[in-house]
């Protein structure tokens, strides 16, 4: 084979490409990386949170020296109404080391720093224009008036698959499928302002993730996490139903500052940076092929994304299905010369059958539930909050006991067996 | 509350202001077959309707790059004609510092 043929090329440098980079390049692949940002991370955002099993899985030990932000230690679930909220705090000791929360730039320039060092070549400012087709199979790039060969292509280009698109590789991005994320980060003087903010010992995290009126009936939600000197605050929100609501977005994500229950977290912070980016939530259901005659998708372009209302997960999947991918291609390029066939790369679905997707096959129709259960974002929240606000209200008047209080709060349930139903339906998707 | 400038000014963004990325035709708009939902689903406010002239502005520069538009306009998603949306070239665009 030409010695100009790379044994991958991997187009993207987020979780999902440099974690196949990495891994390629320490099994002694030749790989190179195409990224369109000016440095790995550039076009990433994420709310963010990473599991850091993922990390172990890719770095050993090392993953300890990821630039993560704060442990998370504290989770807090809440209901919002338009102006108040009632929230379940965790605070739980027993998750050492689970969970961090992050800031991609910082975390994804570092890991392009690992690849690098593993021997993975890294090109950034570059955007791919087109994959290289012949005779029914990838054989590589094209990029700036270039054209790049591999033996094999591996496709991270994130959750809007253009060059897979073009080709006709995989399916059309049903907005049913995916919502869109607008995302605020605040930075403070001081990391002791954050734990004080927060109300948590010094360096410990925070996750707040909530649900209700702020989305305004439509299926999505709102994230708050404490980094290590800065706040990430932002709203998810499905992408077709939004679009049926005729609500501008940015009034909603605007709105969120005024909200009590979260303005008080950023309240008094400096606005350092405003994003947004799409978030794949389709389900197992509407994943894509995740492999064809000289490629391989891996992270948010596969639709490896996973939404369960308590926990949103995108980077742990995107960074095991990097290493799957990898896996794949240092097996399939094993023999030498020759070119891996389209059989010997579907090894790669395997492997995600038998890890990650088993997730998606559990959680399969939660996302559809969800979407489907209105009062989930209506009347629970107002609910909660009518009968707190009831059971902690003391005024001139006779006390009512507390059983009445809450009967009363429950009776507002318009159908209750029907609701019965589809909280139990929502139990087994979830 | 902020306006979208105020909100993109602290965002960083590599600025080339002649290369649209994606690109729309503001006279075809007239008779959007997707409800002009681009200019309530963009994150950044990047389409005007001016009623006046009947026309859609878009503006790449401060284009966050989500590719929300895409999935919401159905001739930006299929290329219809006078209708494209790319990823900009030579690392501009928006450029993310924390991410």
């Amino acid at each position: 084979m030409d010695e100009d043929v790379f044994d991958a090329i991997v187009v993207g440098g987020g979780f999902a490409g440099l974690s196949a980079a990495y891994r390629l390049a320490t099994a002694g692949r030749s790989v190179l990386l195409i990224e369109r940002g000016s440095t790995c991370g550039a076009k990433n955002l994420t709310g963010g949170r990473i599991y850091s099993y993922a990390l172990r899985a890719l770095l050993g030990e090392r993953w300890h020296e990821a630039p993560v932000q704060r442990e998370v230690k504290r989770e807090v679930l809440a209901l919002l109404t338009e102006t108040d909220a009632v929230s379940v705090e965790s605070t739980l000791t027993s998750a050492d080391q689970e969970s961090y929360t992050v800031l991609a730039r910082p975390l994804l320039a570092w890991l392009a720093d690992q690849a690098e060092e593993a021997g993975a070549m890294i090109v950034t400012g570059t955007t791919v224009d087109s994959l290289i087709v012949r005779d029914g199979r990838v054989r590589g790039v094209r990029a700036d008036g270039d054209e790049l060969e591999a033996r094999v292509v591996i496709d991270c280009e994130g959750i809007n698959p253009l060059l897979l698109e073009r080709e006709g590789l995989i399916r059309r991005l049903d907005p049913h499928a995916v919502a869109v994320g607008a995302k605020y980060v605040y930075r403070f003087g001081s990391a002791r302002e954050v734990d004080r903010i927060f109300g948590v010992r010094p360096g410990e995290g925070t996750a707040v993730l909530g649900m209700g009126a702020v989305t305004h009936g439509v299926f999505g939600g709102v994230f708050c996490y404490a980094n290590t000197d800065s706040v990430s605050l932002g709203l998810v929100l499905d992408s077709a139903e939004w679009k049926a609501s005729g609500r501008p977005i940015l009034d909603t994500a605007e709105a969120l500052r005024e909200h009590p229950a979260l303005g008080r977290y950023v309240d008094g912070g400096e606005l350092i940076e405003y994003g947004a980016h799409l978030v794949y939530e389709g389900g197992y259901d509407t994943l894509p092929a995740f492999s064809g005659d000289g490629w391989l998708v891996c992270g948010d372009a596969a639709g490896l994304c996973l939404n369960r209302g308590f926990t949103i997960r995108g980077m742990d999947y995107a960074v095991l299905s990097g290493i799957a991918a990898a896996d794949t291609v240092i097996e399939a390029t094993q023999a030498g010369d020759a070119l891996p066939s389209a059989q010997a790369l579907t090894a790669y679905g395997t492997r995600l059958e038998q890890s990650m997707l088993r997730d998606f096959r559990t959680t399969r129709g939660a996302h559809d539930w969800m979407s489907s259960t209105i009062d989930l974002f209506t009347v629970y929240p107002q609910l909660a909050v009518d009968a707190m606000a009831a059971l902690y209200h003391v005024g001139p008047e006779p006390l009512t006991p507390v059983g009445t209080t809450l009967w009363r709060a429950a009776r507002q349930v318009k159908k209750p067996v029907r609701t019965a139903r589809t909280l139990l339906k929502g139990v087994r998707t979830l | 509350m902020s306006g979208i400038d105020d909100l993109l000014a602290v965002t960083g963004f590599e600025t080339d202001e002649h290369h649209p990325h994606i690109v729309i035709d503001p006279v075809a708009c007239r008779t959007c077959p997707s409800d002009r939902a681009c200019v309530t689903s963009c994150p950044a406010q990047r389409y005007v309707w001016d009623e006046a002239t009947q026309q859609m502005s878009f503006d790449h520069v401060g284009c966050l790059e989500c590719g929300n538009c895409r999935l919401v306009c159905d001739r930006l998603f299929t290329g219809a004609d006078g209708y494209s949306w790319n990823y900009p070239v030579r690392g501009a665009g928006v450029d993310y510092r924390q991410g």
